[in-house]
């Protein structure tokens, strides 16, 4: 064992030359694939296009009046529900009939204006104005409300207002508040920075478990494992090129997303630096692949793995943070979510894209995903080599 | 098509799946797993906000502004600090969500009947949360401000105290919310976790079936036999969509009673629409496993024609009405939105086959497109 200098380097070169070229097998192996191959462009390329293309803003939400005045000042109320919030589906004749249409979801939210609204606004008696908005999709009916109260609100406000005498010159001299506020890192809330983001942040998460969990699995399935364990490798020379060929292939297509689609179509800024975001990148998919490995040696065949796959993935995606706030989460949940890899790696990568945060102010998230790193993959590799050493 | 050969492999297929206990178990325990997990931890209320102040003022009527944002249980008091200098790091880092600054002079200026701006700074980085925040915030304001002016027209008017309040807000707003009176995102998630999660699992069941015996070689013990096409696709999924419909019923039972989503529909045609549904989900399996050679890339288109529109283009997390005619477009390609609808009719709505029927038209369709394509894509004799 302890020969010369010249003899370990040797050994070193040896032990690299074969990591080098099982990385190439796994390479091609994977190219083989064209469906795949197509498929992973997809999901890079394609599927963070359309994410852009959604969002979580109420936009065109169909109001329908019933409004039993008919005046002038129930009119500019009405007329005050303009787009992008809202859009005027038209009156109807009696409550009922509004009634039916959020029923059939053809509206999401029902207006009705009293009778002697305006009679009652003139003679400073309260009125009020009823709002039936659909709450069965959360997101839109608490935005809806929200929206609507805000409109009436400011409507009865501006009646006072100019009841008092109050034009817009002398208004600061009425002792209120001016609320001014301003939206940090995404000045126009813009959905297109949001989602695109978060789309190619959850399938770096996919590839880094599925891939290399398929990779080992499929070797295990077919008995070619049995070929490459009576080989001189080690299990870590086995096991370490399917990671590192998938990352090459994740960062890759990252790269790829990053620059034609959330930067080139969408303008999404990159404040930060890129070589932090690349690093990270790599070390996140180093970390979950460690979680992949993991199922690849529980599972036998590919059924088990895909399933094993999903039940690890969906909770990791939707209980990242980008979804649900981390701070709204039940008590229990939010000490789980700390455990998850995907939630360092949304805070950073939100942080380096949009925020322009460097190491000073992220160091502790990567701190997080770097010890789940080695816990997870130095786990994934014990199991591997019990298995098989 | 004959009954006793399609039986037989459906036994097969049955005996297969049975034979392989890890798998038989993850195919019941991963959609209740789902539904347990996302059920108690997918909330999209936005609460406890953290925020800190910069109070330049520290007066008796800035304390007492701040004060309702502290107590609110829309927002969690982070505390005082000294500059606006110092609301930056604290943003970045994702410490505070939303910052209060309150200008020198507050009170006097109120109390000497001039208007105050209080600059409020908010994280847009998550743009849904960025809404509600300022939703919030607008309400505080409109509150105070409706204070501000009922003492102001008191004092100008001469009129009491309540009268001025009452012309200070002279246009009330009485909210009502349908279906889902206490907009609790549980009811309706709960409801559509459904949706979700017979989306996710029957194909992933499914779609590795028919690729295995395709990579193992088995299948040509299919193709040699006398069985024909139409018998070998259903005796193959009959197994598959029977455990969908065990898992729907399980999923079913822990909406409602594990976490209280009321039932309002009819439950025969819930069963029935929900039929239909997890026969198209299964039918994407097998489509998907009928197009791929092998078993990685099964998985992966799986994960391209399921998870992806689920937890994009179903109305889960993100309302279809707010969508892109792109995006709308590609909703209404997957079977998933039109269960959404039937699925929350059901259950929060009270609606029934009257409103829901071009849903399960839509469903229908699907499914046999589906089952079409598949009988149409698969052969016994393989080119290649």
């Amino acid at each position: 064992m302890n020969g010369g200098p010249a003899e370990n380097r040797v050994r070193l070169y040896l032990w690299w030359s074969r990591l080098a070229a099982m990385t190439a097998k796994e390479l091609i192996q994977f190219g083989r694939d064209t469906l795949l191959l197509i498929a992973i462009a997809y999901l890079f390329v394609f599927d963070t296009y359309m994410a852009g293309n959604v969002g979580m803003q109420l936009n065109h939400a169909v109001v329908v009046v019933h409004d039993a005045d008919h005046s002038a000042a129930s009119r500019e109320l009405v007329y005050r529900f303009r787009p992008p919030y809202f859009k005027l589906g038209g009156e109807v004749l009696d409550n009922r009939a509004g009634q039916r249409l959020l029923d059939s979801g053809q509206a999401l939210v029902a207006l009705d204006i009293p009778p002697h609204f305006e009679r009652d606004i003139l003679q400073g008696k309260p009125t009020d104005v009823q709002v039936q908005v659909d709450a069965s999709n959360t997101v839109l009916g608490f935005l809806a409300s929200s929206y609507a109260a805000q409109i009436i609100g400011q409507y009865g406000f501006d009646q006072t207002l100019a009841r008092l005498g109050v034009t817009e010159r002398s208004m600061q001299n009425v002792p209120m508040i001016r609320d001014e506020h301003r939206v940090w890192y995404n000045p126009n809330q813009n959905d297109a920075w949001f989602m695109p983001i978060a789309e190619l942040l959850t399938v770096i998460t996919i590839m880094a478990i599925m891939l290399p969990a398929a990779a080992a699995v499929r070797e295990k399935e077919r008995g070619t494992i049995e070929q490459l364990l009576v080989s001189p490798l080690t299990p870590i020379q086995i096991l370490l090129p399917k990671v590192i060929a998938m990352t090459l292939v994740i960062l890759l297509g990252t790269a790829v997303s990053l620059f034609f689609v959330l930067h080139g179509m969408f303008d999404v800024p990159m404040k930060g630096s890129l070589v932090l975001f690349f690093a990270v990148t790599a070390l996140y998919t180093f970390t979950t692949a460690g979680l992949g490995l993991y199922i690849a040696t529980i599972a036998r065949n590919l059924a088990q793995a895909a399933m094993l796959a999903i039940l690890v993935l969906m909770p990791m995606i939707f209980l990242s943070g980008a979804w649900t706030p981390p701070e709204a989460m039940p008590a229990g949940m939010r000490e789980a979510m700390v455990l998850s890899p995907l939630y360092h790696f949304i805070e950073m990568g939100y942080g380096i894209l949009l925020k322009g945060a460097g190491l000073d102010v992220l160091w502790d998230s990567l701190l997080g995903l770097a010890l789940l790193g080695m816990v997870i993959f130095g786990f994934g590799v014990w199991r591997f080599k019990r298995q098989f050493g | 098509m004959i009954v006793r050969r399609i039986v037989a492999l459906a036994y097969k297929e049955w005996r297969e799946i049975l034979r392989d206990r890890l798998f038989f178990t993850l195919a019941f325990v991963v959609p209740a797993a789902l539904m347990l997990v996302f059920g108690y931890g997918l909330t999209l209320d936005v609460e406890r906000i953290p925020f800190a102040v910069v109070d330049q003022d520290k007066s008796a009527m800035s304390r007492d502004y701040l004060h309702r944002y502290i107590d609110s249980r829309y927002f969690d008091y982070k505390g005082d600090v000294a500059s606006e200098r110092e609301i930056e790091p604290l943003l970045a880092d994702s410490r505070i969500r939303l910052a209060i600054v309150i200008p020198p002079r507050f009170q006097e200026s109120l109390m000497s009947g001039r208007a105050v701006a209080v600059q409020t700074l908010i994280d847009g980085t998550f743009p849904f949360r960025t809404a509600s925040s300022k939703g919030y915030v607008v309400a505080i304001n409109a509150a105070f401000n409706s204070e501000l002016l009922g003492s102001y027209i008191s004092r100008r008017l001469g009129v009491s105290e309540e009268t001025a309040q009452a012309m200070a807000q002279p246009v009330g707003v009485q909210l009502r919310y349908l279906y889902n009176q206490e907009v609790k995102s549980v009811w309706s998630i709960a409801a559509v976790l459904m949706m979700f999660v017979l989306m996710i699992t029957p194909p992933f069941l499914t779609a590795l079936g028919v690729v295995r015996e395709k990579e193992n070689g088995s299948i040509y013990n299919i193709y040699a036999s006398t069985v024909t096409r139409g018998e070998f696709l259903i005796g193959k999924l009959t197994p598959y969509a029977a455990i969908s419909v065990i898992n729907f019923l399980v999923l079913w039972l822990m909406a409602t009673q594990l976490f209280g989503a009321p039932f309002k529909g009819d439950p025969l045609f819930f069963f029935l629409a929900s039929v239909i549904y997890v026969t198209c989900t299964t039918g994407i399996g097998l489509l998907v496993s009928l197009f791929v050679r092998t078993q990685v890339a099964a998985m992966m288109l799986t994960v391209i024609v399921t998870i992806v529109p689920s937890v994009l283009y179903s109305g889960l997390l993100v309302p279809i009405a707010s969508m892109a005619p792109g995006a709308k477009f590609e909703a209404h390609l997957f079977p998933a939105m039109y269960y959404t609808d039937i699925v929350l009719g059901s259950f929060l709505k009270g609606v029934g086959l009257e409103q829901l029927w071009g849903k399960v038209l839509a469903l229908l369709i699907y499914a046999v497109v589906l089952w079409t394509a598949s009988f149409l894509m698969f052969h016994k004799r393989p080119k290649s």
